[in-house]
């Protein structure tokens, strides 16, 4: 379990770095979100494979049998998830609006783009003041 | 008394004040209101929980520790303020607040609007949540959130070079948050615990496996990627330039130094006990500190806009830092607390001196800038103060922590190493002014270019010049009553390298002695294999 766990987290690494170093800014924030999960599955593994073991419950239903999966591993990752969920998110949005402004979203083009434009705003495309 | 569980209104008040804006969306003027009560309150809060921890220079400084929910130390969430948190949160907030006065008159409608006064004082909570925070994951979740706020006022105004530059920006950040997650989740495989107390007391007795030493110098890379040191610095120098002074200020003020204080907090006071990881760490943030000062000022000599020049100064003011961090004495941990108080103030300064000057040039390249010494006599007055300030000249605030972070590095055991280092700081020390004194002369000394004769004046200046006199009275204050902060630095300097008071007020009196009940359970089920 931890082998196929480590393969996976290498692969999706590798995934990741390969997206990173590409031309489309669009492979890019999809290389940052594949490095994201292979950290969080990297995370759960250190908390053991729960495979086979029960959940860890508070005592008042019963006690601790010792062979408990560790749950703050899961726990971390679960904030981990929703904090990546609010970066996915927010750099998705960056996307559209550059793609709004400049048109593209081909780091070449973006790089020869003119400095000083502001680039169109929302309003001012839809012609209201 | 509120003390010492009132430490969670660093966390509930900017909270609060981003929660209520949201939904005041539609109504700026009460928007204003609310983030200015907010930062005025935690202000307040901030100098009272000084006062309380300061108990004069020859005491250690008090432990405020909270304990979220009264769950026991190691397994809940702990908040702790000692000296070196207390005078954070203090800085910080005067620096927030000094940014938002000067804002609310000059920065944009294109930048100020939407949830601009939403979205600050969750900066600000990010902030405060990392100097208090008393675990490791918590220390991630703050950066989190300050990091998330930082990317929405990055990107506000959505201008193109704004856009262009923000995803260097957005993912060198995300990179790094992945790497600090996993050297949690890591630490954490292999210690058991991820409580700083609980760290330094296992660091402290010996009981750190060489496994766990690489997640550890992980998080070396993550915090020196942060405050920009000298491999992973390229993020900096683009972005920064792009943002409005006003949010460009804020920004050079706190966050690289949020990265300085984990540094601090993590490698000397929680690791700094383990012999190897100090070493390591140590010796790597040395020779980078030497890289960090020397590039930083090396870019601000060769660029043309006032606006990067500042930007990339930040660089090589964060040497000193690193410098001081590196070195690990007492004095030279004063020092840098001492000159990362006074540069988290002097570098907003210049910025918002900067803000101006565009107003009045219509643009920060120095060939737009001209005759502005005539235009405006006090501006011209507070750059000067704020610019020597950050050169270092003497009786003026930045002289004082470089002159005793010259003083310790000459005293490095490899006396080379020592005066290698103190030379490359005092060339950089050199080459700041001049980048300085270029910005002086270009805006102030020169006349004014044709075109731009007296075209522009800035609307609402007076309210802008008080925000700036404010922040530049502060400044002169760290200068000339450089006594008493150093002694507040030197208490914070102690309670770092002697985390004996710290362990203890977190984990409970005996805990110098007791076994960590956690690193066992954890240890004895690592072991199984598929």
């Amino acid at each position: 379990m931890s082998l196929l766990m480590s393969i996976t987290v290498a692969v999706l690494f590798g995934a990741g770095i390969f997206l990173l170093s590409g031309r489309d800014l669009k492979g890019v924030v999809m290389g940052v979100f594949l490095l994201g999960h292979a950290a969080n599955l990297a995370i759960v593994t250190t908390g053991g494979s729960p495979i086979g073991r029960t959940p860890a419950i508070l005592p008042e239903y019963g006690l601790l049998s010792g062979d408990e999966a560790d749950p703050l591993p899961q726990a971390l990752v679960l904030t981990a998830i929703v904090i990546g969920f609010a970066m996915q998110a927010f750099l998705l949005t960056v996307l559209v609006v550059t793609w709004r402004r400049a048109g593209s979203i081909r780091v070449d083009v973006l790089r020869d783009m003119p400095k000083d434009e502001y680039g169109p705003l929302e309003s001012e495309r839809r012609g209201a003041s | 008394m509120i003390w010492p569980h009132g430490i969670v209104l660093f966390v509930i008040v900017p909270l609060l004040a981003g929660a209520i804006n949201v939904a005041l969306h539609s109504f700026p003027r009460l928007q204003r209101w609310v983030v200015v009560v907010a930062l005025v309150v935690n202000l307040v809060l901030a100098v009272a929980t000084l006062g309380e921890v300061y108990r004069g220079e020859s005491n250690p400084g008090a432990v405020l520790v909270s304990q979220m929910g009264n769950w026991p130390a190691p397994f809940g969430i702990t908040l702790v303020v000692d000296a070196l948190s207390a005078v954070m949160l203090c800085v910080s907030a005067a620096v927030t607040l000094g940014v938002y006065l000067y804002a609310l008159s000059q920065l944009e409608r294109r930048f100020a609007g939407g949830y601009f006064h939403a979205v600050y004082p969750m900066l600000l909570l990010g902030v405060n949540f990392s100097f208090i925070t008393g675990d490791l994951f918590n220390l991630f979740v703050a950066f989190e959130v300050m990091l998330m706020a930082s990317y929405v006022l990055l990107c506000a105004g959505t201008t193109r070079p704004q856009l262009r530059q923000a995803y260097k920006y957005i993912i060198l950040n995300v990179v790094a948050s992945t790497l600090f997650v996993m050297a949690c989740g890591f630490i954490y495989g292999h210690l058991g615990t991820l409580n700083l107390a609980d760290l330094a007391r296992l660091a402290a007795a010996g009981q750190i496996p060489r496994t766990a030493v690489p997640a550890i110098l992980l998080l070396l890379v993550v915090f020196a990627s942060k405050t920009a040191a000298f491999p992973v610095w390229y993020w900096l120098p683009d972005s920064y330039p792009t943002m409005p002074p006003a949010i460009g200020g804020l920004f050079s003020g706190l966050l690289t130094k949020v990265g300085v204080y984990a540094l601090i907090r993590v490698f000397l006071m929680v690791f700094g006990a383990d012999p190897d990881i100090r070493f390591i760490a140590l010796t790597s943030l040395l020779v980078s500190s030497a890289g960090t000062m020397f590039i930083g000022v090396l870019g601000a000599v060769s660029s043309h806009g006032v606006r990067r020049i500042l930007s990339i100064h930040v660089i090589s003011q964060v040497g000193y830092m690193i410098l001081g961090v590196g070195l690990g004495t007492e004095l030279a941990l004063a020092a840098t607390v001492l000159y990362m108080i006074q540069h988290m103030i002097v570098k907003t300064t210049l910025f918002l001196c900067c803000g101006m000057m565009e107003k009045y040039a219509g643009g920060d390249e120095l060939g737009q800038l001209g005759g502005l010494l005539r235009r405006d006599g006090w501006l011209a007055a507070m750059f000067l103060i704020a610019a020597l300030s950050l050169a270092g000249l003497p009786p003026l605030s930045g002289f004082f922590g470089k002159f005793l972070l010259l003083i310790e590095s000459l005293r490095l055991v490899p006396s080379a190493a020592g005066y290698a280092l103190a030379t490359v700081a005092l060339l950089t020390s050199l080459l700041t002014l001049l980048s300085m004194v270029k910005i002086w002369s270009f805006a102030f000394w020169s006349p004014a270019p044709a075109r731009v004769a007296t075209a522009l004046v800035p609307q609402r200046r007076g309210a802008a010049m008080a925000a700036i006199g404010v922040m530049v009275a502060l400044a002169l204050s760290v200068g000339l009553g450089a006594g008493a902060y150093l002694k507040v630095a030197t208490v914070a300097a102690r309670g770092i390298l002697d985390s004996g008071d710290y362990i203890r007020a977190v984990l409970g009196e005996s805990s110098l002695i007791g076994s960590a009940p956690l690193a066992r359970a954890n240890n004895a089920g690592e072991g199984e294999v598929e």
